[in-house]
């Protein structure tokens, strides 16, 4: 029994250690929330219901919408059907509010010509042979597709040589400039610079888009699209490509773009002049995650989410701070009264239990620092108050199990024969009750949104490692305390009653 | 001998049976103060469950009178402005425009001296809210559901009717108290109101834990009634609950305190007022709710029927003998009559000692 206390107080002890050692060594901190260091957070939620691969593709779109903000840290997350956006150290919400926001409209837009990419930007040269995304119109879904004609393709591309252009102050269009019905200039993701014509139709024309191995040619990836019939669909459609098939001056470089927030998607020649609603295919050097990526575009552009921001906040980095510091401050004090009144009650038990908390709160720091590191969770203020209040818990594990022990040495029993007896029932009890607690932290983490759940989570961490804690290092601490010679008659320092005379073994001869 | 030394010695002796007759009062008397508060006066709810704007700046020197000249010409001099902590500027006003925000915005980083960036503001839509409130609502109940499923399983399905009914006495009287002083309930509050719940859970099942321990012990089978054996029970773990709740008060209190008073951390303080109520009521109502209500339940079962019966017997037998005579053994305990304090830890048996221990 003695070596196996010794054995799991040295495993704990060690694993603490090596734990803050790599820690610090790693350089890794607790991220610390919005609350706590100043930033923007908004949640939203969709119109309506919508499906789960919607929302994520919503996801992806703040995403990179955030990206294009330049945010250093952004956290982009799910919560239910409710969308979490965290943006560290972003003063204004207004801005952020803006970009994210705006629903997500594709938009189709006959490209004017294509325009020189000024010197400064790297990504250049190698685009005139990928700028060959063709709409085929397959009437009769098969053979007029020619995919083969990739290679015969009417390569528009007459791109001027981009370092020479630089004086015509060819400059991309702003976010906010950049409405359905204006001229604008955007870049493709292909790499592409071009001056884009008016929407002459937008994604409520389209119906859904899928990406699709062509079979005839042998693994070459296209996306399918199929309109909405009608005036407003497949008729519009054909209208924008008549004009572009036939370079009309709406049209001039009979291609037509696809554009979503600010972003030509893609660019395809139009080679038909009209097609069916539902054979529709752009063909291209697609692999096959650019084929999926496109038709996704295509078919949530096409139907987008509409955000409702439900909660903005803002929280200037000057409060964050104060709220940091308040925590703090309360926390330690808080801690500092515990350890007063426990050691003042349970002298030796009451500095075991402090040494107790201190190592559960070590393990705490480094699983906090780990995970704000590399999965992101931040330590909000809610997250600080859960983790003050489970200094509580924890402490009561240990009144909990030295009230046992109490109870039994003021039987008339020694300390060391009724240490181990009172561990196991007081343990049992706290098991019995921090699973209460664990019930109700993964309850409330489940099924709550916001702060709530960074409440739960810490608090239900705390408790986890309160049952470590007590087991492998209180456990063992208090044993060998309890049963070393040193201290076998004198109950005192346990703020235990003394040992009734009726105990002659206890008297040292 | 004082109480806190016989407490700290195992010799209390407290009769929690007669006690409990005056617990009820109190708790029926205080349910019914805040339920009426709840419906009389209703809760004030934060921007959070309305909808609304909300906006803090550090604004030393500023006053209520100075913040509402601002924003009157605004159109919003019914906005709710308090000073929080030392010299946080604080204004709460219903939902208001993009354009409306950002004027008063700009008004009160003017009016505090400070950039613009320096105002945090917080804004939620009318809707949120009470997806908050139904999505909580909906939690608390899951969470009663697996936890009586928890009490029945690990002990009986009486203690998890006693341990429900404490935790909704300790909510009600929570929320009563909010109602009763119009403070604010917010997110936070919701998060404390919930945590209460697990406190006070916690004390309820330490309580019946011990029960169970000694409904077990073989020393007591028989020769005590359920009452007379939650009695000591409670006992048992008076001193538990004190030092739990005590240590479990200071670090709120220094929260409260120095958190929220001092530093003013407004989050701080709407935890931790809760807390500090619900902590309080948790440990009342772990002796007096959830404890008296299982011992009635309890002393409805045959078996406890009948120990009572040829225990009062006993005692009956025992008053005619007016000398009262001990058995020699200091088993018949006469607790409960309230005569002699003759319960105590040391009253019971020592458990027989495990063979094979170092000594």
């Amino acid at each position: 029994m003695r070596r196996n206390g010794l054995s799991s107080l040295l495993f704990i002890v060690v694993l603490t250690v090596v734990g803050l050692g790599l820690t610090l060594a790693a350089g890794n901190a607790p991220l610390l929330g919005l609350d706590l260091q100043g930033g923007v957070s908004v949640v939203y939620e969709p119109a309506e219901p919508v499906s789960d691969e919607a929302l994520s593709q919503t996801i992806e779109i703040i995403r990179r919408r955030v990206d294009a903000l330049g945010v250093a840290e952004p956290e982009i997350g799910r919560q239910g059907d409710a969308i979490v956006v965290q943006l560290p150290g972003v003063k204004d919400p207004d801005v952020a509010l803006a970009v994210i926001g705006q629903t997500a409209e594709l938009r189709f837009r006959p490209v004017l010509e294509t325009v020189p990419i000024l010197p400064d930007s790297t990504t250049t040269s190698t685009l005139e042979g990928e700028t060959t995304t063709t709409v085929a119109g397959d009437t009769t879904t098969s053979s007029t597709t020619a995919a083969g004609s990739d290679t015969t393709e009417t390569t528009d591309t007459t791109v001027p040589d981009e370092v020479t252009a630089e004086s015509l102050g060819i400059e991309l269009t702003a976010p906010e400039d950049d409405v359905a019905d204006a001229e604008v200039i955007l870049d493709s993701i292909e790499g592409e610079r071009l001056r884009l014509g008016p929407t002459l139709l937008t994604g409520e024309a389209l119906s859904t888009a899928e990406a699709r191995l062509s079979g005839q040619t042998g693994g070459v990836w296209t996306v399918n699209m199929t309109m909405r019939g009608g005036a407003d669909g497949i008729d519009a459609f054909n209208e924008a490509a008549t004009a572009c098939f036939d370079r009309t001056p709406t049209c001039p470089s009979g291609r037509l773009a696809i554009t979503l927030d600010g972003e030509v998607q893609s660019a395809p020649t139009i080679q038909t002049p009209t097609f069916e609603r539902d054979a529709i295919q752009i063909s291209g050097s697609f692999t096959e995650s650019e084929a999926k990526d496109l038709a996704l575009v295509l078919k949530f552009g096409a139907l987008p989410v509409e955000l409702v921001p439900q909660q903005t906040q803002a929280v200037s980095a000057t409060l964050g701070k104060d709220a940091l510091d308040a925590g703090i401050i309360s926390g330690i004090v808080g801690l500092l009264l515990v350890a007063i009144y426990m050691i003042a009650y349970y002298r030796l038990l009451g500095v075991v239990a402090m040494l107790s908390l201190a190592l559960s709160g070590s393990l705490l720091w480094v699983v906090i620092s780990y995970l704000g590191e590399n999965r992101g969770l931040a330590l909000t203020l809610a997250g600080v108050t859960g983790i003050i209040v489970s200094i509580g818990v924890a402490v009561d594990s240990n009144v909990v199990f030295y009230e046992h022990l109490k109870e039994d040495v003021s039987r008339g029993r020694t300390l060391r024969s009724s240490v181990d007896g009172s561990f196991a029932s007081a343990f049992s009890t706290i098991v019995k009750a921090d699973i209460a607690s664990l019930i109700g932290a993964a309850v409330l983490w489940s099924l709550t949104v916001g702060p709530v759940r960074g409440f739960a989570f810490y608090l239900g961490l705390a408790t986890l490692l309160d049952l470590v804690a007590s087991y492998f290092f209180m456990r063992p601490l208090t044993v060998m305390l309890a049963k070393s010679p040193r201290f076998a008659d004198r109950n005192r320092w346990f703020g235990l009653p003394a040992p009734p005379e009726a105990e002659p073994e206890a008297v040292p001869a | 001998m004082s109480i806190i030394n016989k407490l700290a010695s195992f010799e209390n002796d407290i009769d929690f049976p007669k006690l409990w007759k005056r617990g009820a009062v109190v708790s029926v008397l205080l349910v019914v103060l805040s339920l009426g508060a709840i419906f009389g006066l209703t809760l004030n709810l934060g921007i959070d469950f309305e909808g609304g704007s909300a906006w803090e700046v550090p604004a030393p020197g500023v006053t209520v009178a100075d913040a509402r000249d601002v924003l009157r010409p605004l159109g919003e001099e019914n906005a709710k402005i308090q000073i929080v902590g030392d010299d946080t500027l604080r204004v709460q006003a219903e939902t208001v425009d993009d354009v409306q925000r950002n004027e008063i915005t700009d008004a009160l980083a003017e009016l505090a001296g400070v950039e613009r960036a320096e105002v945090s503001v917080s804004t939620v839509g009318p809707t949120w809210g009470e997806e908050i409130s139904s999505k909580a609502l909906r939690a608390l109940i899951v969470f009663f559901v697996l936890i009586s499923a928890y009490i029945w399983i690990r002990l009986e399905w009486k203690m998890a009717v006693g341990a429900l009914v404490a935790v909704l006495h300790d909510l009600i009287i929570c929320v009563g108290v909010y109602a009763l002083f119009q403070f604010e309930v917010t997110p936070a509050t919701v998060i404390a109101f919930l945590t209460i719940l697990g406190y006070s859970l916690y004390d309820t099942i330490v309580v019946y834990d011990k029960v169970a321990e000694n409904a077990n012990r073989s020393g007591l089978a028989g020769k005590m009634t359920y009452t007379e054996m939650m009695s000591l029970s409670l006992n048992q773990v008076l001193m538990r609950s004190l030092n739990t709740t005590l240590t479990s008060i200071m670090p709120i209190l220094a929260m409260l305190i120095v958190g929220s008073f001092i530093l003013g951390a407004v989050t701080l303080q709407e935890f931790s007022v809760a807390l500090l109520v619900g902590l309080i009521s948790g440990a009342y109502s772990s002796i007096f709710v959830a404890t008296p209500l299982v011992a009635w339940l309890k002393e409805r079962e045959p078996e406890y029927r009948s120990i009572r019966a040829r225990l009062e017997g006993t005692e009956a037998r025992k008053a005619r003998n007016d000398d009262d005579r001990n058995d020699g053994e200091g088993r018949t305990a006469k607790v409960g009559s309230g005569t002699a304090p003759t319960l105590s830890g040391r009253a019971i048996p020592a458990r027989p000692r495990k063979q094979g221990k170092r000594r």
